[in-house]
């Protein structure tokens, strides 16, 4: 979108609306005319986000560029994504006006609300036409969520716990000196996929055997690990709590930021790719609706994701994104098929109907 | 004449607007009726709380649909059968009903010194230091402490350090059940001690006196007197630490490393994490029933205590 920049001074915003509606293609061209004529600004639209550096990638990325762009006020509301989730959908349910605009939310999760039909159909969106396919949510209709960028749950480690060199693989924790010493997703998320390789079974096999993911991760169980959530992670590894983790990347990166000595890698039994998106609940009114996804148009431009996946250090979904100086040739940041070859990606579809038994087996097994 | 007004003044010319008023809306006769109006707020709120009890009972007996995340219209027990056989709900119940009695056993053992204290200090300035003791983590807040917890008992924590400091390596004080265990016993303490203060108050220091001059020394006196009496305070103190310890949910989240969750917890991944409101819902009416049997039993074995307002058999 930056290559418009320089006109847009020159021009109405309608007219730049339609220009970009006219490079959306085919799909763009029901919503021309409803671009034709711009709707009443809201004095504010309200994006649910994750708080400390996420939220201040999103603001610095997206928000802030859309304020200016549009004069309208961008307040981010950092309730937890799983807590949201009921908020909107008995919003929904009971034709009230959602409590947020659009939902920052990891494709997963996001996925349960379109299944759920509380999600607007985001095809229209002129900028879609410019994204690779990781911005389409697999095994759904149309477009009711945007996948926004990928990320990788890698293996994070402290070098001086590990004197010998970077861990190989997923069954490298299992040595006993990391007793206590480890932490997971209080869920598994992110876990579960490279357990069942390392437990010596199959990919193809997920969702009908995981028995061996399971195998492997009751021997995990046996160094008691921390189980938080991604906040947690970076303080951990701050406070010295842990040696090593399967995390997003991101809290890696923010540890290392902070000062800690990190470091991360993707183990020989492959590591999960998943993807995290935006999309706007149903029960908004039209002016808010129509804003709301010019919010999401504008996070898919290429200037936009750049600040913000930089702050994130996450590779995109627009074409050209150059990657952070110290994500280069990173394991973390994929950009290129051989890249993609050592990660695992298992439809969402296939994880959203699993996930409540995924769940509750690997919290019985660390519980018990 | 300016006497008449000086005779009846304004201020009471509006009480008579307002008794005027107050009678036209609830005249005399309705006097006796007067105390269940008084009622009334009370009789609502825990009105609204049995018809969210109706609407969760309602939600427990619906399962979930995963291609549609909508919920059954048809009722089922489903989410009972598999809250009483999946082993991660067995253990969560487990651990909470024995948290809960540890730490309702160990925080009256800590709480009732303190109150006595409070209670019998002759020296005002003590007695004042005992209660701006007692009322100041009340002014925190459960979270914040749980986190000066962690901060206190962290790898990195004062503890530590002071350890450190006689060579003693840094050892993993927090995020296992102990710290559970010690950090519900900390937030409990200031409720178990306001519930005993008022039966300690009401015992007559002269009986303790009587004791020691027939000859009793003070464990007789502690063994056959006060403790007897101090029987209604134990109980009330009992019975809220018991219902607070089984219900909660901050101190095993943010204490437990996320290995030590209590059946509040498994709530809350239901409702938050799965989406399964109905296993949430279902979960939730049978930790208020065991709640409800515990403090049944409790009332039942040894009265209401001072929650029975000096009606108890004690």
């Amino acid at each position: 979108m930056k290559r418009f920049k320089p006109t847009l001074s020159h021009l109405s915003r309608r007219t730049f609306l339609q220009a970009t509606a006219a490079l959306g293609g085919a799909s763009a061209l029901g919503l021309r005319g409803a671009y034709a004529q711009e709707p009443e600004k809201p004095a504010e639209i309200i994006v649910r986000a994750w708080g400390g550096s996420w939220v201040d990638s999103l603001k610095a990325g997206v928000s802030d560029s859309f304020t200016k762009k549009t004069g309208i006020a961008v307040r981010h509301d950092l309730t937890e994504d799983n807590e949201i989730q009921p908020k909107v959908w008995a919003a929904v349910a009971q034709n009230r006006v959602p409590p947020i605009h659009i939902n920052w939310d990891t494709t997963t999760n996001a996925t349960k609300s379109a299944l759920r039909g509380v999600t607007e159909d985001l095809s229209d969106l002129p900028n879609l036409a410019n994204v690779t396919d990781l911005a389409k949510p697999a095994g759904l209709e149309g477009f009711p969520i945007v996948n926004t960028y990928g990320y990788v749950y890698v293996l994070a480690y402290r070098p001086a716990a590990f004197p010998d060199g970077p861990p190989k693989s997923w069954k490298d924790l299992l040595d006993p000196k990391f007793k206590g010493r480890l932490a997971f997703y209080n869920d598994g998320i992110g876990f579960h996929f490279p357990a069942q390789v390392a437990g010596g079974g199959k990919l193809e096999d997920i969702p009908g055997n995981m028995q061996p993911a399971w195998d492997f991760i009751t021997k995990m169980k046996g160094q008691q690990p921390l189980l938080g959530e991604d906040p947690d992670f970076t303080t951990w590894f701050q406070n010295g709590e842990i040696d090593a983790a399967c995390t997003i990347s991101t809290n890696a990166r923010e540890a290392r930021k902070n000062g800690v000595e990190i470091e991360w890698v993707v183990p020989e039994e492959g590591a999960k790719f998943d993807t995290d998106g935006l999309w706007i609940p149903k029960g908004l009114p039209e002016n808010e609706l129509y804003w709301a996804k010019q919010y999401i148009n504008h996070a898919l431009t290429k200037e936009a994701q750049q600040v913000w996946l930089d702050g994130l250090g996450l590779p995109g979904v627009v074409p050209g994104l150059t990657p952070p100086k110290d994500l280069v040739d990173d394991p973390s940041y994929p950009t290129t098929e051989e890249d993609f070859q050592h990660l695992i990606r298992i439809s969402s579809k296939v994880q959203v109907e699993n996930e409540s038994e995924w769940f509750s087996k690997f919290k019985a097994i660390m519980q018990g | 004449m300016r006497a008449a007004r000086t005779a009846y003044p304004l201020k009471w010319r509006i009480m008579d607007a307002l008794e005027g008023v107050a009678a036209a809306i609830w005249p005399a006769r309705f006097r006796r009726a007067t105390p269940y109006l008084m009622l009334l707020p009370a009789v609502l709120l825990v009105g609204l709380l049995v018809l969210g009890l109706i609407q969760i009972a309602d939600a427990s007996l619906r399962t979930l649909d995963t291609t549609t995340f909508q919920f059954s219209d048809d009722y089922s027990i489903a989410n009972f059968q598999r809250a009483l056989t999946e082993p991660l709900f067995l253990v969560v119940a487990r651990r909470s009903l024995i948290a809960a009695l540890i730490v309702t056993a160990v925080t009256l053992v800590f709480a009732f010194p303190y109150a006595y204290l409070m209670v019998r200090t002759a020296s005002p300035r003590l007695r004042k230091f005992l209660l701006i003791a007692l009322f100041l983590p009340f002014f925190i807040g459960q979270v914040v402490r749980a986190y000066g917890w962690l901060i206190i008992l962290g790898n990195q924590g004062m503890v530590n350090e002071a350890l450190g400091l006689v060579v003693v390596a840094p050892m993993r004080l927090i995020y296992n059940y102990p710290a559970v265990l010690f950090g519900l016993v900390q937030y409990m303490l200031p409720f178990a001690v306001l519930m005993l203060a008022p039966a300690l108050t009401a015992i007559p220091e002269e009986l303790e006196a009587a004791a020691g001059s027939l000859g009793a020394n003070w464990v007789r006196t502690f063994i056959h007197v006060v403790l007897p009496l101090a029987r209604p305070g134990f109980i009330g103190a009992g019975v809220v630490v018991l219902t607070l310890s089984l219900t909660d949910f901050a101190v095993p989240a943010i204490l437990g490393g996320g290995s030590q969750d209590f059946t509040a917890n498994a709530i809350y991944d239901q409702f938050f994490r799965t989406s399964d409101q109905g296993l949430g819902a279902t979960l939730a009416l049978m930790l208020v029933a065991l709640g409800s049997i515990l403090v049944g039993l409790v009332f039942a074995l040894f009265g209401a205590g001072t929650l029975a307002m000096g009606r108890s058999r004690a």
